[in-house]
């Protein structure tokens, strides 16, 4: 394995809420183009370690990391980042639908817009060149100008996909993308992180274990706060090393 | 960071550095916004501390208010307030609270609707027009009085505590609602040994707050009780109070008048301040007990 | 024991019709105060509306010599008052609400949102004592000529700034009103931030959104009604506020296009000549009119800002 298959490194990171400890001496490294799934029970810190990837924590500040977590050379953790830029390269989709309360089109026109300033015909064609990729043009071509409230949640989710992607990021960030949803869109997502990963590092924060199975290539399996194994998908999920492992993905617990 | 921007190119710079610079701005005028209103504050309550504190004295507060040029106190406004003020809670707190009943638990969801869409008007209709309904129904038969004043303040103070108490209502949970009816007990039972019980932090919070309302209110005490320079227990007579008084006083060319006002201002902001700190910090508890 | 009622219970049922009738007494005293408000001040306006009739709402003149009295001046000084109130009390209550909301970090913005309240407890009779006292001078030998030498060469503009620099007038109401609503406003918006979800905000950042970006392109569109809503409230508020304007206005019966020319709203006109009204009088009555007149414009205004913000409470 080459530097170069390394994303995002993650080194003896520590994370705090207040005086809470919520993650602890965490260390792995986040491959390129592939899909890393995070797994383990509610409040493991799975998600607050996926929050640190683009310092969405910086919003509240009573949060605080410490650590390093070396992205294309640089620790992000540090003070002095340019967070927008950050997040222009590390975008992040959530549990809940999250569509602005504007069309469809200024929903995806306003990441378009924060970085240049691009004709409208450019708008356009970057705007069906995202929707094609999450698979939501042939359904939404005709209503680009509605309101973005009125799709159903899996379409929701979808255009959020797509407007993270209209930014152009290296790293996808998904906060379990699907638990809102119903299988059939749950299904339509799945297949597009397989698409996807061709050109994005995506991190998948999920509860639902055989969405980790089928999607990801490596599994990281979180346990209150702290990493307990790291392997490909398909060794994690059949001959675990940790015995806490074997005894989450067999439903002992969590 | 200089590396973060490598990836960048094709971006504009120019663009990153407008939205930067727009950020800065309204960043710089919220605080701006933030500092004038502060300043106000401060500005209002040092003005009434200097004016008002010299007058403050054992005197003030233990004599009656005398004709100009005589040295006088400030004794039966402060009484008056505090008599009104009474009054218009004990009127205003049963109604109010039967009000907040009426609200949160009719059957006919309907009627309720547009009685809790008239009280939240009531809550902010001219309080000089609810002098005139009052001077309207009471005065004009039966003359100026202090329990016409104690009406007119009981009017503003009832919608605001019958909708904190359908709101701490509302709150309660409804398996302590359940559990009462469970029981078999009434439902006049449930609610006033049960659900009012439970509530009465918030109830308690909606009648302090209007006590603070009322406490300052000027305009309907001026068609309704008056204001008067003599002392009498009677409620049923003119009687003075410190708005009025301060009315009267602050619009006059006499210095010591004018310095009574003051003092008369201060000692009513301090009574408006402190009920109003009480009721937020006694929010503050519960919510912090409730966590 | 039979599950059908007895004798001995339909004999105790007299305490739950009490309480049902009591219950139902406190509903409809807040219906019938309401109802009785606006009947009896157009009732006792009845003499004044149908002396003067349509032009007592449009007639500028108030002459208690020749017993004319009209509401047009003072509605003219409550619409303007109110509605520079309004202008000034938005950027700044929009201020406040934003820098308190998503600038500061909640620990000190509890204590600053305590204050702003505090600033809104404050009785209106010493802000108006304040205004008076402190505000007036100062408008008098700084603002006002400050504003006559900005804008005195501009045309048009000029005539908004014209006459003497007494300090009181239209203006000088407008900012008091602008105080005294503007905690109100925050607080709304305040509301009405806060109610926004989280993860919308976040999902906005994640894109590396600024803050301004994230609050002028995903909150104010997903609040906007709160927002309109808490503003119309605030302006209900200034139309009927008396004893502030009142110390500020100046009092004077005449319209001038001039922001610094005492003039008088309808409560600063009711509290100043009611005392100086006799019970029964033509003029009495026009006061009592101009009570209606003030009511229906409060009720109207504040019938949409409950409109506007009920439905902003519905959809949390």
């Amino acid at each position: 394995m080459t530097a170069n298959d390394v994303a995002i490194s993650i080194k003896k990171v520590d994370f705090y809420y207040g005086a809470y400890h919520a993650l602890r001496d965490i260390n792995f490294d986040i491959h390129a183009k592939k899909v890393t799934a995070m797994i383990g029970p509610s409040g493991c810190g799975k998600s607050t370690l996926l929050r640190m990837l683009n310092r969405m924590y910086d919003l509240y500040p009573n949060q605080q990391a410490k650590g390093e977590v070396l992205f294309d050379g640089v620790n992000i953790l540090d003070k002095d980042i340019d967070l927008n830029i950050l997040r222009s390269r590390v975008g992040m989709v959530f549990q809940k639908t999250t569509p602005f309360s504007m069309s469809i089109y200024e929903n995806i026109a306003f990441g378009i817009k924060l970085y240049e300033r691009p004709s409208s015909a450019r708008i356009q064609e970057k705007i069906e060149k995202v929707l094609r990729q999450v698979a939501l043009w042939d359904e939404v071509k005709d209503r680009l100008h509605r309101s973005a409230l009125g799709l159903s949640g899996g379409q929701q989710q979808r255009l959020c996909i797509a407007r993270a992607l209209a930014v152009e990021p290296e790293v996808l960030l998904l906060d379990e993308p699907t638990s809102a949803l119903d299988p059939v869109s749950t299904a339509k997502i799945e297949e597009l992180l397989d698409i996807l990963k061709e050109n994005h590092t995506i991190v998948l924060v999920t509860h639902n274990l055989q969405q980790a199975a089928r999607c990801a290539d490596k599994v990281a399996f979180f346990y209150s706060g702290e990493l307990v194994e790291m392997n490909d998908a398909a060794i994690l999920f059949t001959k675990p090393s940790q015995a806490k492992t074997h005894d989450y993905i067999t439903g002992r617990f969590g | 960071m200089a590396h973060l921007h490598n990836k960048l190119q094709g971006r504009s710079p120019h663009l990153m550095r407008w939205r930067f610079i727009k950020n800065h701005c309204m960043t710089v005028f919220a605080f701006f916004t933030i500092l004038i209103m502060l300043c106000i504050l401060i500005s209002i309550l040092a003005t009434l501390i200097i004016n008002g504190l010299s007058g403050l004295s054992l005197f003030t507060l233990t004599h009656m208010t005398a004709p100009q040029g005589l040295p006088g106190g400030l004794l039966n406004p402060i009484l008056g307030s505090l008599i009104q003020v009474g009054l218009a809670t004990l009127i205003a707190i049963p109604l109010g609270i039967m009000g907040g009943i009426f609200l949160a638990e009719c059957s006919n969801k309907k009627l309720s609707a547009v009685i809790r869409f008239i009280a939240d008007m009531m809550m902010s209709v001219p309080s000089i027009l609810i002098g005139l309904f009052v001077y309207i129904l009471l005065v004009m038969t039966f003359g100026y009085s202090a329990f016409a004043g104690s009406c007119s303040l009981a009017v503003l103070a009832l919608p605001v505590i019958a909708r904190t108490t359908e709101e701490a209502l509302n709150m309660v949970p409804s398996a302590i609602h359940e559990a009462g009816f469970a029981l078999g007990a009434p439902k006049w039972k449930v609610i006033l040994w049960v659900c009012l019980p439970a509530a009465r932090g918030g109830v308690i919070t909606g009648i302090l707050l209007a006590i603070s309302r009322i406490a300052g209110e000027t305009a309907p005490l001026l068609f309704t009780s008056l204001g008067n320079s003599d002392w009498s227990w009677n409620i049923f007579k003119p009687m003075a109070s410190l708005p009025l008084t301060i009315y009267q006083y602050a619009d006059s060319a006499d210095d010591t008048w004018i310095q009574l006002a003051w003092t008369a201002a201060l000692v009513i902001t301090i009574f408006v301040l402190c009920l109003n700190l009480i009721a937020r910090i006694y929010v503050d508890r519960r919510r912090k007990k409730d966590q | 024991m039979s599950l059908k009622q007895s004798a001995y219970q339909s004999e105790k049922k007299i305490i739950p019709y009490l309480f049902s009738s009591l219950m139902w007494c406190g509903g409809a005293l807040i219906l019938l105060i309401f109802l009785g408000l606006i009947f009896e001040l157009c009732w006792q306006g009845r003499q004044a509306f149908s002396a003067f009739g349509f032009h007592f709402i449009t007639s500028t003149t108030w002459n208690p010599g020749n017993q004319e009295f009209s509401a047009g001046t003072a509605l003219i000084g409550t619409l303007v008052s109110s509605f520079i109130g309004v202008i000034l009390a938005l950027p700044l209550s929009f201020g406040c609400a934003y820098c308190l909301n998503e600038l500061l970090p909640q620990r000190i913005a509890r204590y600053i949102t305590a204050a702003t309240q505090l600033l809104a407890a404050i009785p209106s009779i010493i802000l108006g004592m304040w205004g008076f006292f402190i505000l007036v001078p100062l408008m008098a030998h700084y603002v006002q000529p400050f504003l006559k030498h900005l804008f005195g060469p501009v045309p048009y503009l000029d005539l908004l700034f014209s006459g003497g620099t007494f300090g009181v007038g239209i203006l000088t109401a407008g900012l008091i009103l602008a105080i005294m609503i503007t905690p109100f406003i925050t607080a709304i918006m305040q509301e009405a931030f806060a109610n926004t979800p989280t993860m919308l905000k976040e999902s906005a950042y994640s894109l590396g959104a600024t803050k301004w970006e994230v609050m002028h392109q995903v909150i104010l569109p997903w609040v906007q009604k709160g927002v309109v809503g808490g503003v119309v409230l605030g302006w209900g508020r200034a139309l009927g506020e008396t004893m502030a304007v009142t110390f500020v206005i100046g009092n004077a019966h005449h319209v001038s296009w001039s922001l610094f020319m005492p003039t008088n709203t309808i409560a600063s006109l009711i509290a100043l000549e009611f005392s100086e009204s006799a019970a029964g009088s033509l003029k009495m009555s026009s006061l009592m009119a101009l009570g209606a007149v003030l009511m229906v414009i409060s009720f109207f205004v504040l019938f949409c800002s409950q409109l506007l913000l009920k439905q902003v409470l519905k959809s949390r």
